[in-house]
C-alpha cells in the first residue's frame, strides 16, 4: 500500500476501513496482505498515554479489520513501565495470540523476550522504535521509520524557500535520542554549510514538553535576532511558544516540522501578521502502526508480504506551494488530532474522547 | 544576671535578632541573584533582555507559587511530595473539563480547587494528626491523585480555552498576568504570616511544637491545614501553568517538584521547620528559572548546561552553609 495516496484516495481508503468494520467485508475488499489462514493478532504498546498513541492504535486495530481472516484483535498498555510491557508480552503469547505488533518503547529491554516468543513460533513484529536484535533470529521483521528521510523532506523545503542558505534553529526531545540524530543526519546530507544551525550540536533539548520548549525558544529568541527557520520533529509543542516573537515584536519564521490540527489551526490564525511564517509538515506517523499490523497479518495468515518495508512519513502542508496540501485546520475538532493520518478526523476525535 | 537582663530587655533584643536576621537571609538571595544578573550581562546579555525576561519570568511565577506552597509545609518540619500531582491535577482539570468551552472554565476552576482542598485534608490527615512520615504519606498521595489525573483525562493534553489562555498567558504594562498572581500570593502569604495572628502563632508552632502545645496552641490543627494551604497553591499554579503552555501534558507538574524544594532551601527556610522566607523563596524561583536561561542562552551542549546549572545550584547552598 502507498502511503502517497492524495486526500481522496485517503477518504476512500478509510470509508473502506469503516464499511469493513461495520459490516462484514466481502472478499473483494480484501487487501493482498490478508490470506486466507485464519489467525489472531494483538498490539502491545509501550506507553500508550496521549492522543497521538490512541490515534495510532486505533488505526492498527481499523487496518486489523480489513482482513476477514483475522478473528481476534487484542490490545495491551504497558504505561511505560517496562516489566508490565515484558508480561504484557508473554501473557499474550500464552494466551495462544498467532501474531504480536509491538510498540518497544523500552527499546532493547524488551529483546530476550520477543526472541523467546519468536522462537516458541509466534509472529512478532516490533515497530518505531528500535529494539536491536535482527529479523528472523530475534523477530518475525522491524517496521521502522525513517527519521532520516524526515529531515531529507525537511531539509529540501528548506532549500527551496532559502536557496541562499539562512539560519536554523532545531529542536528534538530527550538529549541524545536517536529520532532527532537521524532527522539531523536528513538535514545534514541536503544543507551545505551555508545554513547555519544557531542551536548547540545536535540539537535544543525540549524532552518534548511544550513548557520546556517555551523557555528554549524563549531563550534562542533572544539570542538570536534573526532566525530563518525552526525545525521541529514535534510541531504541536511549538504553539504555546511561537507568540514569544511577536513579544519581541518580530514575524514568526518558517517552520518545518510534523503536522497537528493545533498546529494547522494556529498557522491558519497567525500567518497574515507574520509575513514570514511559512509552514511544512510531514505526517506525524500514525500509520506507521498499519504497515506494522500489515506485514503481522501478511505473515500470520499466509498473503502477501507488503512492498514497503519501513514506514517513510508522507509530506503532508506545504503553505507555500499548497502541495501535497494546503495548511488544514479543523477548528471545530480538538488540537491533538492528526489530520495527516489515514484515519477520518471525526474518528480520531472519538478515539481521544473514549 | 544575664537571663534577666534578656528577659527586661527581651522585646527589642528579638526584635533586634529578628530584623538582623531577616536581612541576612533576604541579602544573601539578594546578593546570589545580583551577581547572577552580571554574570547574565557578561557572558549572555541575551537572557536579560525584555524577551527574554517576558519568556521566561511566567516560568518563575509558578514555581515561586509551588515554592511558597513547599515552604508553608516544610515550616512546619514536613515535607510534601504530592507537587507533582497537584500541579498535574490541575493542569488536566482546567483544561479537560471546559473541553475548549470558556463557559466551563469557572466550573473546572472550582472544581480543580475542591481537589486539591480534599487532596490536601488527606495529606494533613495523615501527616498532622495520624502521625505518618511526611515523605511516605504523601508520595503515596502523589500516586493517588496521579489516579485522578489519567481518570480526567487518560493522559491525554488537551488545548487550553482561550479564555485561560488570555487570563494566565496575557499581559498587562508589558508583565505577564502570572507574575501579577505570583506578587499577590506572595503579599498575601507575608502578611498572614508576619502580621496576622494566626501566622504568627503559624511560624511559633513550626520553629517548636512542644512549646507551642504547651502554651495551648492547636499544633495539629495547623499541622494539617499546612497541606491544604499547600495543595491550593499548587492548584493556582497548574490552573496558570495551563494557559501559558498552550498544550499542557498530563505530567506538567513532575518537573516542578526538585525546584519546588530548591527554592525552599535556596530561601533559608530550615528543612526542620520553624520561619519561613516567602520574599527569600520567591526571589529564589526567579534565580533558579534565571540560571536555566543563563546555562540556555550562552549557548553550550546540553550537558555543559547542566552542569553549570549543578555548579551555581551548589555554589547557592554552599554560601548559605558557610555564613
Amino acid at each position: 500500500m502507498k502511503f502517497s495516496i492524495p486526500k481522496g484516495g485517503i477518504a476512500l481508503g478509510a470509508a473502506v476501513a469503516m464499511l469493513g468494520l461495520g459490516a462484514s467485508a466481502t472478499y473483494a475488499d480484501t487487501p493482498a496482505w490478508c490470506g486466507p489462514k485464519k489467525a489472531t493478532i494483538a498490539l502491545l504498546d509501550g506507553f500508550g498515554g496521549n492522543s497521538w498513541r490512541r490515534i495510532t492504535t486505533t488505526s492498527a486495530k481499523e487496518e486489523a479489520a480489513k482482513c476477514p481472516s483475522i478473528t481476534d484483535y487484542q490490545y495491551a498498555d504497558g504505561q511505560g513501565n517496562t516489566q508490565k510491557a515484558i508480561s504484557d508480552i508473554k501473557s499474550m503469547a500464552a494466551r495462544g495470540i498467532d501474531a504480536l505488533v509491538v510498540f518497544g518503547d523500552a527499546g532493547p529491554a524488551v529483546l530476550p523476550t520477543l526472541t523467546s516468543v519468536y522462537q516458541a513460533g509466534k509472529v512478532v513484529v516490533p515497530y518505531r522504535v528500535e529494539v536491536g536484535g535482527e529479523a528472523g533470529k530475534n523477530y518475525t521483521k522491524f517496521v521502522g521509520a525513517s527519521f532520516k528521510d524526515d529531515g531529507v523532506s525537511w531539509g529540501n523545503w528548506i532549500k527551496s524557500i532559502l536557496p541562499q542558505g539562512g539560519n536554523l534553529l532545531f529542536l528534538s526531545g530527550p538529549a541524545g535520542n536517536s529520532q532527532g540524530k537521524d532527522e539531523l543526519e536528513g538535514l545534514k546530507s541536503v544543507l551545505g554549510p551555508e545554513y547555519k544551525f544557531l542551536n548547540p550540536a545536535p540539537f535544543d533539548v525540549t524532552n518534548w514538553d511544550p513548557a520546556l520548549t517555551q523557555q528554549v525558544l524563549t531563550a534562542e529568541i533572544a539570542k538570536n535576532p534573526k532566525i530563518d527557520v525552526i525545525v521541529s520533529d514535534f510541531g504541536p509543542s511549538l504553539v504555546g511558544a511561537l507568540p514569544l516573537f511577536k513579544k519581541s515584536g518580530r514575524s514568526i519564521p518558517a517552520l518545518a516540522t510534523s503536522d497537528g490540527n493545533v498546529l494547522g489551526c494556529f498557522w491558519t490564525e497567525n500567518n497574515k501578521d507574520n509575513p514570514d511564517f511559512k509552514l511544512f509538515t510531514v505526517a506525524t506517523g500514525n500509520d506507521n502502526a498499519r504497515l506494522a499490523v500489515q506485514w503481522a497479518v501478511a505473515k500470520a495468515t499466509g498473503g502477501e508480504l507488503p512492498k514497503e518495508e519501513t514506514f517513510k512519513a508522507p509530506n503532508f502542508e506545504n503553505s507555500v506551494t499548497g502541495k501535497p496540501s494546503a495548511v488544514q485546520c479543523r477548528k471545530d475538532l480538538p488540537g491533538d488530532i492528526y489530520l495527516s493520518a489515514e484515519m477520518k478526523a471525526d474518528e480520531q476525535t472519538k478515539a481521544i474522547n473514549k | 544576671m544575664n537571663i534577666i537582663s534578656e528577659q527586661v530587655d527581651g522585646r527589642p533584643l528579638a526584635q533586634r535578632a529578628y530584623f538582623a536576621s531577616l536581612s541576612r537571609e533576604f541579602v544573601t538571595v539578594v546578593i546570589s541573584t545580583a551577581a547572577l544578573v552580571v554574570v547574565c550581562l557578561l557572558f549572555a546579555p541575551s537572557s536579560v533582555t525584555y524577551g527574554s525576561l517576558a519568556g521566561s519570568l511566567p516560568f518563575a511565577a509558578i514555581l515561586s507559587i509551588v515554592g511558597l506552597g513547599q515552604m508553608l509545609v516544610v515550616q512546619q518540619g514536613g515535607f510534601d511530595l504530592s507537587v507533582a500531582g497537584g500541579v498535574s491535577l490541575a493542569v488536566v482539570i482546567s483544561t479537560h473539563v471546559p473541553a475548549g468551552s470558556n463557559d466551563g472554565l469557572l466550573p473546572a476552576v472550582l472544581l480543580a480547587a475542591s481537589c486539591a482542598i480534599a487532596a490536601g485534608l488527606v495529606n494533613g490527615v495523615m501527616v498532622g494528626l495520624l502521625r505518618l512520615n511526611a515523605i511516605v504519606a504523601t508520595i503515596g498521595m502523589n500516586a493517588l491523585i496521579y489516579g485522578g489525573v489519567f481518570a480526567v483525562s487518560g493522559g491525554i493534553p488537551r488545548t487550553t480555552t482561550p479564555l485561560l489562555a488570555a487570563i494566565a498567558g496575557g499581559d498587562t504594562l508589558g508583565i505577564g498576568h502570572s507574575i501579577y498572581f505570583a506578587l499577590a500570593i506572595l503579599l498575601l502569604v507575608t502578611f498572614v504570616m508576619k502580621k496576622t495572628v494566626v501566622g504568627r502563632r503559624y511560624e511559633a508552632i513550626g520553629a517548636n511544637p512542644m512549646a507551642a502545645r504547651a502554651v495551648g496552641l492547636h499544633v495539629r490543627l495547623h499541622q494539617t491545614m499546612a497541606y491544604v494551604y499547600a495543595q491550593l497553591l499548587y492548584c493556582l499554579a497548574g490552573i496558570l501553568l495551563a494557559g501559558i503552555t498552550n498544550q499542557p501534558t498530563a505530567f506538567q507538574g513532575d518537573s516542578l517538584l526538585l525546584p519546588s524544594v530548591a527554592v525552599v532551601v535556596l530561601g533559608g527556610t530550615s528543612l526542620i521547620g520553624g520561619r519561613g522566607f516567602p520574599i527569600s523563596t520567591v526571589m529564589s524561583a526567579f534565580f533558579l528559572t534565571q540560571l536555566n536561561q543563563f546555562a540556555l542562552a550562552v549557548g553550550v551542549p546540553y550537558s555543559a548546561q547542566t552542569i553549570i546549572q549543578a555548579l551555581a545550584l551548589g555554589f547557592g547552598i554552599a554560601v548559605y552553609s558557610f555564613r
